[in-house]
């Protein structure tokens, strides 16, 4: 049997296998389990994410998961088939858009109708919403995401390259400008509109089949928060869509998309039409994008135009890169470290900022990084008030410390945190003979 | 492992690098003992809240006291949260504000706070970003220890919005720093607790006073209004036009809404051929610069006054343009500037802050960090005296009618009557802009001779015109968006 | 020319016409100043350099802080050619200043490609740009904790006056910012055809090549990151001007975005293009500020604010003619 040696491959089916191994299949699996019970908030294994980002570990948590599915996306535009964007944000917000269009509450259908007459008090205007649930809104965000990709392809096959990532900011603006133009939708260009919830309805019925906005017991079964039923739930999407993404990607469309990236001349040459890959590309990733912005509109409960920002779009850039581009491993590893980083940093200055009255061994080193801000207290971090001069608050080190992450990253290990583990997998495997 | 090393030096290269740059200035007053003149003072300001009997909760100490979150009852101390904006577009201000708040809680707890409770501070930062501010929000909401008792700073209009609903849930009382009419609406949030007047009655009264002024001047009134999209642009433009239909006078230009983007060409063009000669602002201050610049360039000669965050001394007052802002710009405002004097509230802040932060320069913001301390002590203050803090306790008293704030003089007193008409506050400040006067100092330099001055004057306290005090208000000038 | 550009300015909306041209013309030169310092990057390194926006603003602090604080921290001199407190510097004196400015603004691009590109030679040209963006983010909160707390003046000598023809009101600071861009244009065409010009021409086409002729070709890099970034740096204090936003000071709410605003007019004339960086900045600024003066009429079917999407417009139009800008380098594409 195969399975024995761990890198003879005896059939294709086997070398395409998502886990080619017993043993990823198991680790996957106790993953999988330690998901579940974490959300759970079960002993010990809480006390990991709580360790990092401190009691209400949970929420930071949940904010990147809609955001994930969406780093899926971006994966498969530039990781996979390598046409580089940088409007994966507007197409999030298109989602998002359509969500709260179909999903949200507002006015008679009439108001979904597009007719600007001209830029009036909120008063005139309606709001459109049609209050249907999310089995059909979430499936649309996806689809309407995905025609707007489609609508975008064609730039694709006329501009290459850095020009590519020029022209898909200018996506971002448009949108942007989009939001601004039409109220009826994006509602109020400051403070936005409020997105349908999670809640899973049959239909617009008042008590909803399954509820994701309140703490209660579930099926009568388990009495959870708020916060870890959309934790399940979105933890279970992502999941889902990991799968769907793996299966692409090893699928022949995968392989054809693989192609393009890697000489897209050469990929037409054999055979694979580049137009029409091109394309698929572009509706995919949107389609992921879509879900993921929906999603996320709807589970921080209110979004204005301003949030689809060209820096949601850096962000997604940084997940790829700093995760590892290409791959789905890689990709979740860099939405948890771009998600996370900053809150951890947070968490742990706060912490730091405790151990310089607590006097221990970590006292020096609180004391070297940590000032109050107060005259000869010196250190980097600006832990009082923020003052004039070249202390900053830990806020501010937190954009420092991201940016300083991707330029040593790119650097150092330009295939990201995926690199680093087949790095220290190849290790092991390797062992005692790791030279 | 060439490289790890590397990576090391590098990181340590840099974290040295930052230490040397860090702050080594050397004026040292050190130690904060917690300014002992102003102990009497803040004795005084919860004197306006006391609706309970203070005799027999004297000897009850902690243990009778009913709490739930944000509270460590042990060792008597209530946790407070500030969402605040420390490194996004207002951040100049906002950690300005914040340090004023910080050091009232400095000063009251060095007074011994009340009844042996002490309140500290739980700052986060949201870089003025919505889904930032909404975890920060989640993490001061939490119920457990970590959470805190009520949220005394919430910056902006956005991230209100966004919360608002929440916080009335998690009955989290919140101070938000933003004065959109929206607020004092009970039916928006019930658990907000708006400070001062809106946008809407600030633009009736600063209209109404450029009305004054332009006729005092034997000029023509003709008014122009430009404003920002969303709900603080629309809510300032819509009290200007409400104020101009009140006392006839001619809109001549009406930019409700047109200040988006980078472009304002058009703008400033159709202003200047409006023939306007008082023009009301509701914008952000680099758009103020922009246009009122321009227009002033083009030949426009018209009194200037817009709602109070169009204008910010820190942006104008180095511009190129200081001297024109010195002679049309009239700054709408809530509340006492830096070095105000005779008012009692200003005395104690200047105390304060130039003990505890004498690093800082000097602010007028300080005045809104403070308000929001006077505010939060008082409601603090009146729920110890109930023997009941906890959270939805915070929000009862908050909803009473008879609670009220008395802000010694900073701003007008204020009290939460349930009905919108009687909540709204009418009277807001008008400053004069004076370049020359002008004198940005650290508050280390502060001697009472020599106060320093962010180049603003009020020349009217607590203003209230005809439109603003007559007009009846069924609801918020503008609508919320579902 | 000129005697018809002044009757023109006599009537109203003659006068209109002539401000709108100018405005086109000072806001274009600003758009090429940047634009410039893009493609001397791009040309040499192959590095779309994003961080531009930090870049320029943190050159235009510099600027701030030997006028208005007599001199950097951490030094322990001022700038003796500060001008005394409450003062403000003669004409020369303020462009020795400026120079000295663009210098400490060369100086950071050195520091930047020795630290963060050169040891990227030869990664795909895409992880260069994010590298840039990295960069970008790294050092903005730098700039806006320098300014958020304190007003950060420029100190332009003739401030915000301006001359009059006819109707029409002609800042000094448009035509500055005309004459500079021209200089800075003439300079860096010029600078091609000396013998380092044409060294960074060379490494451009094929650094390998380059290297054996014998170019230096790290050298040529950091030549290129000084002159793209004093360049920037330039475009951000042209743009701190009165009347330009800014209104003669660096502002943490309008210098962020500058760069960003340049993007299009570097994909209009082709990133490798010096030609392509003058005729899209002034087209891109032309098309802008007219659609803003003349398409007023339209604001309620187009949207308030629709002059800001003009230019990425006008770029995606472009595009569609022609893939690599109006001057670019077509990529040459083999199996």
């Amino acid at each position: 049997m195969a399975f024995n040696r761990p890198l003879l491959r005896t059939s294709y089916e086997q070398d395409a296998a998502i886990f080619p191994t017993y043993t990823q299949k198991g680790a996957m699996v106790a993953f999988g389990v330690f998901l579940v019970l974490m959300g759970l908030g079960a002993p010990y294994i809480s006390a990991i994410p709580e360790f990092f980002l401190g009691p209400t570990w949970i929420n930071p948590i949940t904010n990147m998961l809609p955001l994930a599915i969406s780093a899926l996306g971006i994966n498969i535009l530039v990781g996979v088939t390598g046409q580089v964007s940088l409007g994966h944000a507007f197409f999030m917000g298109v989602g998002a858009y359509t969500a709260v269009a179909l999903g949200g509450s507002g006015d008679e259908w009439q108001a979904c109708v597009p007719f600007h007459e001209e830029i009036g008090l909120l008063e005139e205007r309606g709001q459109c919403g049609l209050g249907l649930p999310i089995w059909v809104w979430l499936p649309f965000s996806g689809a309407v995401a995905a025609a707007f990709g489609i609508f975008v392809s064609p730039a694709a096959m006329k501009v290459r390259g850095l020009y590519l990532a020029i022209v898909t900011v200018g996506l971002v603006f448009i949108g942007l400008h989009l939001g601004r133009m039409f109220p009826e939708y994006a509602g109020d260009f400051e403070s936005g509109r409020k997105w349908p919830s999670l809640d899973f309805r049959l239909w617009k019925e008042e008590t909803p089949l399954i509820e994701f906005s309140e703490d209660g017991k579930w099926f009568g079964l388990i009495h959870l928060s708020e916060e870890q039923k959309q934790y399940f739930l979105l933890m279970a999407l992502l999941g889902g869509f990991i799968i769907l993404a793996k299966n692409l990607v090893r699928s022949r469309t995968g392989r054809a998309l693989q192609a393009i990236r890697d000489r897209d001349i050469a990929a037409e040459v054999m055979g694979v039409p580049e137009f029409e890959y091109k394309r698929l590309g572009f509706a995919i990733s949107s389609f992921y994008a879509g879900i993921g912005g929906a999603l996320w509109g709807s589970y921080l409960g209110r979004r204005s135009p301003v949030d689809w920002s060209l820096f949601l779009s850096v962000d997604f850039i940084a997940i790829l890169l700093i995760g590892g581009a290409g791959t789905i491993a890689g990709t979740m590893l860099g939405a948890v470290f771009v998600e996370l980083t900053p809150e951890i940093v947070k968490h742990r200055t706060d912490w730091l900022a405790e151990q310089i009255d607590a006097s221990n061994i970590f006292t020096p080193v609180a004391n070297f990084l940590l000032t109050t801000g107060e005259s000869g207290d010196f250190g980097p971090i600006n832990i009082g008030t923020v003052a004039p001069g070249w202390t900053m608050s830990v806020f501010q080190w937190n954009f420092v410390i991201y940016g300083v992450l991707i330029v040593i990253f790119l650097i150092f290990e330009p295939l990201g945190l995926f690199g680093i583990w087949i790095k220290i997998r190849n290790y092991w495997k390797r062992w005692p003979f790791s030279y | 492992m060439r490289r790890l090393k590397v990576f090391v030096a590098l990181l340590l290269a840099l974290s040295m690098l930052a230490a040397a740059c860090g702050d080594d200035e050397d004026s040292s007053s050190g130690g904060d003992d917690g300014g002992s003149d102003t102990s009497d003072d803040s004795g005084d300001s919860g004197d306006s809240g006391d609706s309970g009997d203070s005799g027999d909760s004297g000897d009850s100490g902690g243990a009778e006291i009913a709490t739930d979150f944000g509270v460590d009852a042990e060792n008597k101390i209530i946790y407070v949260g500030i969402n605040g904006d420390l490194t996004g577009p207002f951040a100049s201000l906002v950690a300005e504000i914040v340090a004023a708040q910080e050091v009232y809680w400095e000063v009251f707890n060095g007074n011994g706070g009340y009844q042996g409770w002490t309140v500290e501070p739980v700052v986060l930062d949201s870089s003025y970003q919505t889904d930032i501010g909404i975890q920060n929000y989640e993490t001061l909401a939490q119920e457990s220890e970590d959470g805190v008792l009520m949220i005394t700073e919430n910056t902006g209009s956005p991230i209100t919005a966004a919360i608002a609903e929440q916080a009335a849930e998690d009955n989290v009382l919140v101070i938000p720093l933003s004065w959109a009419s929206l607020w004092p609406d009970p039916a928006f949030g019930s658990a907000i607790l708006e400070k001062q007047t809106t946008y809407c009655v600030e633009a009736m009264n600063g209209v109404e006073w450029l009305y004054e002024k332009v006729q005092s001047e034997g000029l023509d009134p003709a008014l122009a209004i430009i404003g920002r999209p969303g709900e603080y642009g629309e809510d300032g433009s819509v009290g200007a036009a409400l104020a101009a239909e009140a006392l006839g006078i001619p809109v001549v230009y009406d930019g409700t809404g047109a200040v988006a983007g980078d472009d304002r060409t058009a703008i400033i063009s159709e202003l200047v051929s409006s023939g306007a000669t008082m023009v009301w602002v509701t914008l952000t201050p680099g758009e103020l610069l922009d246009i009122f610049g321009n227009s002033v360039t083009q030949g426009l000669r018209a009194y200037w006054s817009g709602s109070s965050p169009s204008f910010n001394y820190l942006v104008h007052m180095p511009s190129d343009f200081a001297a024109e802002f010195s002679e049309y710009y009239f700054q709408s405002q809530y509340q006492a500037p830096w070095a105000t004097p005779g008012i009692p509230g200003m005395e104690d802040i200047i105390a304060a802050m130039v003990e505890a932060r004498p690093e800082l320069n000097i602010s007028d913001v300080f005045t809104t960090g403070w308000i929001e301390g006077i505010m939060a002590e008082t409601l603090i203050r009146t729920a110890i005296d109930q023997g009941d803090l906890t959270r939805a306790n915070m929000v009862a008293i908050s909803q009473d009618p008879s609670f009220s704030v008395d802000f010694k003089g900073l701003s007008a007193d204020q009290s939460w009557p349930q009905d919108y008409n009687e909540a709204v506050v009418r009277s807001s400040w008008i400053y004069d802009v004076d370049v020359s006067k002008f004198n940005l100092i650290p508050l280390a330099d502060y001697t009472p001779e020599n106060p320093g001055s962010t180049g603003l004057i009020p020349i009217e306290q607590d203003y209230i015109g005809s439109v603003a005090e007559n007009f009846v208000f069924d609801g918020p000038c503008i609508e919320t968006s579902g | 020319m000129i005697n018809a550009f002044l009757q023109l300015a006599q009537v109203g909306t003659g006068a209109t016409l002539v401000q709108t041209l100018l405005k086109s013309f000072a806001l274009g030169s600003v758009y090429v100043l940047i634009a410039l310092g893009f493609v001397i990057i791009f040309k040499a390194t192959q590095v779309l350099n994003f961080a531009a926006g930090a870049l320029s603003m943190a050159g235009a602090m510099f600027m701030t802080i030997l006028i208005s604080d007599g001199g950097l921290p951490l030094l322990p001199f001022g700038n003796p050619l500060a001008p005394a407190e409450g003062e403000t510097a003669s004409v020369v004196l303020f462009f020795v200043n400026v120079l000295i400015a663009l210098a400490l603004a060369a100086l950071l691009g050195l520091v930047i490609e020795r630290l963060a590109i050169r040891p990227m030679v030869g990664q795909p040209l895409f992880a260069m740009a994010v590298i840039t963006l990295g960069i970008e983010i790294a050092i903005r909160p730098f700039n806006l904790d320098a300014t958020a707390l304190e007003g950060r003046r420029l100190g332009v000598p003739w401030g915000a006056s301006s001359w009059n023809w006819g109707d029409a009101v002609v800042p000094k600071s448009y035509i500055v910012a005309v004459i500079i861009a021209a200089i800075a244009g003439a300079g860096v065409l010029l600078f091609f055809r000396t013998k380092l010009g044409v060294a960074m021409r060379a490494v451009a086409f094929d650094q390998e090549a380059a290297m054996a002729q014998g170019i230096n070709v790290g050298r040529v890099f950091a030549i290129a990151w000084a002159m793209g970034t004093a360049l920037a740096a330039l475009g951000a204090i042209v743009y701190g001007m009165a009347p330009f936003p800014p209104g003669g000071s660096v502002s943490q709410e309008i210098h962020p975005l500058l760069a960003l605003r340049v993007l299009p007019v570097i994909v209009l004339g082709g990133l490798d293009s010096v030609a392509g960086a003058i005729y899209g900045g002034l087209i891109i600024a032309t098309a802008e500020v007219f659609a803003g003066q003349y398409l007023s009429q339209w604001n309620s079917t187009l949207g308030s604010g629709y002059s800001t999407i003009v230019p990425y417009l006008v770029m995606l139009f472009m595009l569609l003619v022609k893939p690599y800008g109006l001057f670019g380098t077509p990529e040459i594409r083999r199996v």
